[in-house]
Parts: C-alpha cells; structure tokens; sequence
C-alpha cells in the first residue's frame, strides 16, 4: 500500500477490516522504505477509513513500527479514530503502549519535525498527568501556546467555550517520539532543535542532504535549540565542527542557543567557536534583533555570496524538467500544455501581483530548483482534480500547489533515473506572493520557460 | 558556467523539445472501451432467456454449447467457498444445485470474465484470482439477501456487475500506471474520483453502460450505482442494498489476497454510508 506523504508525515490508509489475516498485507517494508525516501518522518496508519479492527489486526502494523522505528528514528502510530477506537486501542496495548495515537491528522502535524503553522493556542486534555506534560512541553518547543486542563471538568469547561481555541487536543498519546533532528523555518534561519546526549547517533538523525539542500537554495543561518541538550560527546564535537567548515565556503553561520556546559567539557566549547560556531543563551537573542540577524546573514536568504549558476548537465537535462512539468500540467488539467518562449537570465515575473509560486529541490548526481509561478486563478485551475471544488483558500491552493509540485519532482526523479543519474527531492515549498519567491531566486540566473495550458499562462524555471 | 556563446544554442535546444502528450484519461478511451465492449454471445442470449422463462434443462443446454461458458461454471462452482462437496461437472446438474436465480448470477459472472483482460497492469490481478473474487462476492451476496428475505434472481445477480469496476479500472488507467501511482503517493484520491473530475463520468456510470450494453436488468444498475457509496438511491430498498453492497465490496476488498492485488483503495470505503448496517453486517458474516 502507498502512503501520501504531507509536510514530512506519511499516510497510509487501509480500508474496511483489520483482522489477523489482512494486517500485514496493507504494510511493506518496501512501502515504508518508499515513504521514507518522501522525506517523512512520521508514519502513520489513519483509521479514519476502518470499520473494524482487532488486536491482531493492529499488531502487524505495531510490529512494522517498532523496526521503522529503531531503523530510521521516525515518529509511528495510528492517527484518524473516534474516542471508541482510541480506547480501544489504549486496552489493547495497556501495557506496551509505545508508539503514539494522534486523534486527527491536523494534531500529528503539531508534534512534527516539519510543522510550518506556529502560535496557535492548543487546549489539551489527557487522562495521564505526564502524558499532559509531555505534550504540552513538546507543542511548547514548537512555538505554540498549549494550555493544559488538569482534569475532565476542567477541559469541558474550558473546550465549551467558542472559538477561544485554535485546536483541541484529546484523545491522543505520544510514545516515544522520533530522535529525528527536528527542522524548521523561522523567516530565513533554519532551526535544528536537538536534544538529550549528543553523540555519534547524530550523524544518522541529522538529515544532512536536508542541510545541504538549504545551504544551496540559500539558507545562511543554522540555528540549533539546544535547550534539552544534557551533554556532548567527542563524536558530536566532531561532526559539528566538520558542519561548520562545511558551511564555511558558503559564507553559513552555525549558531547553538541555550546550551548548557554544566556536563560538557569547557574546551568543547572553544573547540566548536574556533570552527566557527556561534553561542547565545536565549533564541530571542537571535531572532528578535534585526542587526544580529543582518550580520549573521538571514536577514534575506537572497545574500548569497556564491551565486550558483546552472551549467551544462542541468541544461543537457533541460527536456526532462520540461517534461516532467508539461507532464504533470496534461495529467492534472486533462489539456496539452504548450511551450512559449525560453530565456535564460534571472527570473522574470511581471506583474509580480496576484502570483504564488511553489519550488521543489533536487540534490544527488546533479542538483538544482524547480520553479513554478502561476497567477491564482490559474494555479486552482492546475490543480482542479486535487482540488474537486471551487475554493478561494488560498491556504489550500498553496497545499495543492505543493502536491502538484511534488508530482514534478517525482517526475523528474524517474525521468533521470532512466538515464542513470540518481536524485532525491527536497520537500515542496510554496510562495504566497512573488517577493517571498524572489528574496530565494531574484539573483539566480537559470532557464525560464513561459508555457501554457488552455492559453492560461504560467512560468516553469529551473536553476541551481 | 554558461557563457553567452552557448545562449542561442541552449535556447535554441529549449524549443526544439518534443513535448510529448501526457493527458491521463479521455474522454475517447472511455467511449472507445465501451464501444468494444462485445455484444453476449449467443448461447449466453438464450442462457439467459431460458433462466428467465425458469426451464433450467433448456438453459443448461444452450450453456452447454458454449465451451468456454461451461468451463467457467465448472471451475467457479468447484470453488471452496461455494461449498459442494464432490465435484460438480455438468451443466444440468450445475444449474439444478444453483437454481434459477444462482444461475443467472453465475452466467452473469461469466459474461464480466469475457471483459476482463488477459494481463492485468494496475492491479496484481490474475485469472483465478478475478474468479474467486467473484465467487466470494456472490456466496456472500446470496449469505446477505438470504438474510434480508429477499429472493430476486435479478436482485441477486446485481452483484455480479460490481468486479466491472475493477475490470473498467484496469481499462482505463494500466497504461498511466505510474502517473497514477504519483498522483495518489501527494493525494489520497481515488480512482473513481479521478475519472469523475477528469471526465464526468465515474466507474459505476460506465459500469451502467456496459449493463445497458448487455441488457441487464436496470434494478441492477441501479444496485450497483448506489452500492458505489457516493450516489445514494432515491428508493429505499435500493439504496438499502447498496449500502450492503458497498460494505460487502470492502469486507472482501479487506482479505489478504485483495489488499496484495492492489485492490483495497482503488475507490474510496464511505464509512459514513454504512454505518447504520454495520453491526447487522457483522452478526450476518459472523464478524467478532
């Protein structure tokens, strides 16, 4: 079975029984490995769509979660279930509960390492008092406001009440969460929250084809939230000072905030400032001063020193990602997308108003970007099979923007695969306006292909 | 580093790109598939006029003619789950243990093997598999109205049109395989959502047309357009039997050898739809 991955959680989706002699025909290896290779790093197994389960059903896919776990540091469980199921489930596992229960897709994707949307004010209720802490800890490091009810009448009271929350958790457990280094976006600095000890493990957590990825697209600043950090080892001394160099030719900064020495050595330290490592004690330090974000470099990502520019393989290739893109348009809109006019310079967006734009990596035998610009209306008409109705969400639009995006990217991973060059995509990202889009782009020469489908217009660019 | 030397070369390249037509379904396939759909055969006509008529010893006769026909009901009613404890070869005595209505039921089945296709691509499908899920379909089918007191020979055939989705599917979407793999790997959509959107005209409306093809009876048309789960019946009792229907796809669409062909999520389970028959259901295929 095929999971959907979204924002770094994959999704799969079995319908109708789950009974001993079915389970472990919905779950592969080979399809987790697949999911895996999406980026995702959280798995999940929606019930929305079963009517009926038993332990034995669930147990297969408990014990694909146990080895996804311990293989690739992913966050596993089951999401999508009403309060019956939940408490079925919790019955099932009383005592061996080890692996987590979101109520609904949207909570999964507060706890991810991907979230995008912050500061929503959380209500959540648990039974378990350290299942309350837990989460609400957890949903604190995301740069959300969590507010804890301590019993049942207290969450009725206060759930009872319009509109004074953005989402209301219960129903939902957290075992033992991904050790993936958790990665997020803050204006132009990327954030890394590490936790726990720092030792060797941390070449496998951290995604460093990720890390590289942002270094190329145009990320200057890599900051680590290292408040839960207890102690370093000399294997993480290593592996940070060697991503410092690393980042060193591309004028990046690395910084840590609110790293403790109380059980590191002090020379750790100097070792890790001398590789040019930076140290505050609080984020705000960071981020809420304006000159000190200028000077790091993340005041835009667009002050890149090394303009990378595209060469001769990513033009030899140059039919694929038209391909691919063309492809994806006639796929979605059921019309042939016809091309205009090529030019290679910097992107060329006029008017600039009323656009959005979605972009996918690729990094591996040869890397670059993939650009799409559309104006909204004719992005909604693109995306109209993922969409099914009228909408003027615009939220929405961007998600499925980023779903038709990914299917370019997807495209293009096996149209260069039948030439033998191997690549993997980044996640998708989106652009709500067109100088969101060029503070990444604006200085990067690349090829710009208008085309068209219907005579509704849009911009395909491709660059590094 | 492109240099300017290179820039006409490279835009002229750009151009020259053959653009290759990627329209994932059209509305001509459609027309094309139900187009070849090939009229009944003869011997299956006057099956079927003499099951109608209820003489049991003519059909068997007029079935008898058709070699391929007599195989398949051969092998279908040898089936385990249909029970019969010593093998069962001829004709007549097939039709004598089946009766009228199991009859027109397994000649139906029959007459949806001759559109399936010799090599199955979307699904990981093959011919014994394709029967016994017609046999488990139609055993259980038979279990359910038994239970609802209903005895309808074209009401008991009804099921038989249901695997024509699955065949419709294969049809329409093996040669888009991995475009609908990608698709479905950032959505979770559907086939028959996909066809709807794209053309529409879903599975179950081209599932009619190949009824009205053959001549079925509309009841079971319309059976098999509410038993969809997205079109519910005006009529009560249809849109009863849909329900049972659509719950009865997925029960079997659940086992092992199903989920392995890929068959599970090719359309969408409507929870929702079923959920009132759910536990009547359960107690009938002695779910626990």
């Amino acid at each position: 079975m095929r999971a959907v991955v979204k924002n770094g959680i994959g999704i799969f989706t079995p319908q109708g029984f789950l009974d001993g002699s079915s389970g472990n025909s919905f779950l592969s290896i080979d399809d987790i490995d697949g999911t895996i290779a999406q980026n995702a790093d959280m798995i999940l197994v929606s019930l929305k769509k079963v009517i009926f389960f038993n332990r034995n059903g669930l147990d297969s896919f408990v014990k694909m979660f146990q080895k996804v776990r311990s293989a690739n540091h992913c966050t596993v469980g089951f999401c999508d279930y009403d309060t019956k199921k939940y408490a079925a489930i919790v019955k099932f596992y009383q005592d061996d509960l080890n692996f987590s229960l979101f109520k609904t897709q949207e909570i999964a994707t507060l706890f991810s390492a991907n979230y995008k949307n912050q500061n929503k004010n959380i209500l959540l209720y648990n039974e378990d008092k350290s299942q309350r802490a837990a989460m609400a800890i957890e949903l604190h490091d995301s740069g959300h406001n969590p507010i804890v009810a301590q019993s049942y009448s207290e969450f009725k009271e206060k759930s009872d009440a319009e509109n004074a929350y953005d989402i209301i958790i219960t129903d939902t457990y957290l075992g033992q969460m991904g050790q993936k280094v958790a990665t997020r976006v803050t204006g132009n600095a990327i954030i890394y929250t590490v936790s726990s000890f720092l030792d060797a493990e941390i070449g496998n957590t951290f995604n460093i084809a990720y890390h590289n990825n942002s270094l190329n697209v145009g990320f200057r600043l890599f900051i680590f939230d290292a408040y839960k950090v207890i102690s370093m080892n000399v294997h993480a001394l290593n592996f940070f000072s060697k991503l410092s160099s690393a980042g060193a030719e591309y004028n990046a900064t690395i910084c840590f905030v609110g790293m403790s020495f109380d059980k590191t050595p002090k020379e750790f330290k100097e070792t890790l400032e001398d590789s040019g490592i930076m140290f505050f004690s609080q984020m705000d330090d960071i981020l809420q001063d304006k000159d000190m974000l200028e000077e790091l470099g993340a005041s835009s990502a667009s002050n890149v020193k090394d303009k990378r520019a595209i060469n001769k393989t990513t033009v030899t290739e140059l039919p694929n990602f038209i391909d691919a893109t063309v492809g994806t348009i006639e796929m979605m809109t059921n019309s042939k997308a016809i091309k205009e006019s090529a030019n290679i310079n910097t992107i060329d967006i006029s008017p600039k108003e009323g656009k959005i734009a979605s972009s996918i990596g690729f990094y591996g035998d040869m890397d670059g970007m993939v650009i799409l610009v559309f104006p909204t209306e004719i992005a909604k008409k693109a995306c109209e099979l993922l969409i099914g109705e009228e909408t003027n969400d615009t939220e929405l639009v961007l998600d499925t923007l980023a779903e038709l995006v990914n299917i370019v990217g997807g495209k293009v991973k096996t149209l260069l695969a039948d030439e033998h060059i191997s690549v993997d995509i980044t996640l998708p990202r989106t652009y709500p306006n067109i100088d969101s889009l060029l503070e990444i782009v604006q200085d990067k020469k690349g090829v710009q292909v208008d085309l068209s489908f219907n005579n509704d217009k849009f911009i395909f660019f491709l660059t590094r | 580093m492109i240099v300017l030397d290179n820039f006409y070369i490279i835009v002229a390249k750009i151009m020259q790109i053959n653009i290759k037509y990627n329209i994932l379904i059209k509305k001509d396939t459609i027309d094309n598939f139900i187009q070849k759909i090939p009229p009944a055969p003869q011997a299956l006509k006057e099956t079927l006029l003499h099951l109608n008529a209820g003489d049991l010893v003519k059909a068997a006769n007029a079935a008898a003619q058709d070699k391929a026909l007599s195989s398949y009901l051969k092998v279908l009613v040898n089936k385990p789950i249909y029970g019969f404890r010593n093998e069962v070869s001829d004709v007549s005595q097939i039709f004598g243990i089946l009766g009228v209505s199991a009859s027109q039921q397994v000649v139906y089945n029959y007459m949806m093997t001759l559109l399936s296709p010799s090599k199955w691509i979307l699904f990981k499908l093959n011919r014994v598999l394709f029967y016994n899920l017609q046999a488990d379909l139609s055993v259980n089918w038979q279990k359910i109205l038994n239970h609802l007191h209903i005895d309808d020979k074209d009401i008991l055939s009804s099921i038989s049109l249901l695997p024509a989705s699955i065949i419709v599917s294969e049809a329409l979407f093996c040669e888009k395989k991995a475009d609908v793999d990608l698709l479905r790997s950032v959505n979770q959509i559907d086939l028959n959502t996909v066809l709807q959107r794209l053309c529409g005209l879903d599975l179950f409306d081209i599932c009619e047309q190949i009824a009205q093809k053959w001549e079925m009876p509309q009841a079971i048309s319309d059976i098999l357009q509410s038993a969809s789960g997205v079109k519910p019946a005006k009529d009560e009792t249809t849109n009863n039997l849909g329900k049972w229907m659509h719950l009865l796809l997925f029960y079997t669409l659940s086992q092992e050898k199903y989920v392995e062909a890929e068959l599970n999520d090719f359309i969408d389970f409507q929870v929702e739809y079923v959920s009132d028959i759910y536990e009547e259901f359960s107690k009938v295929m002695e779910i626990s």
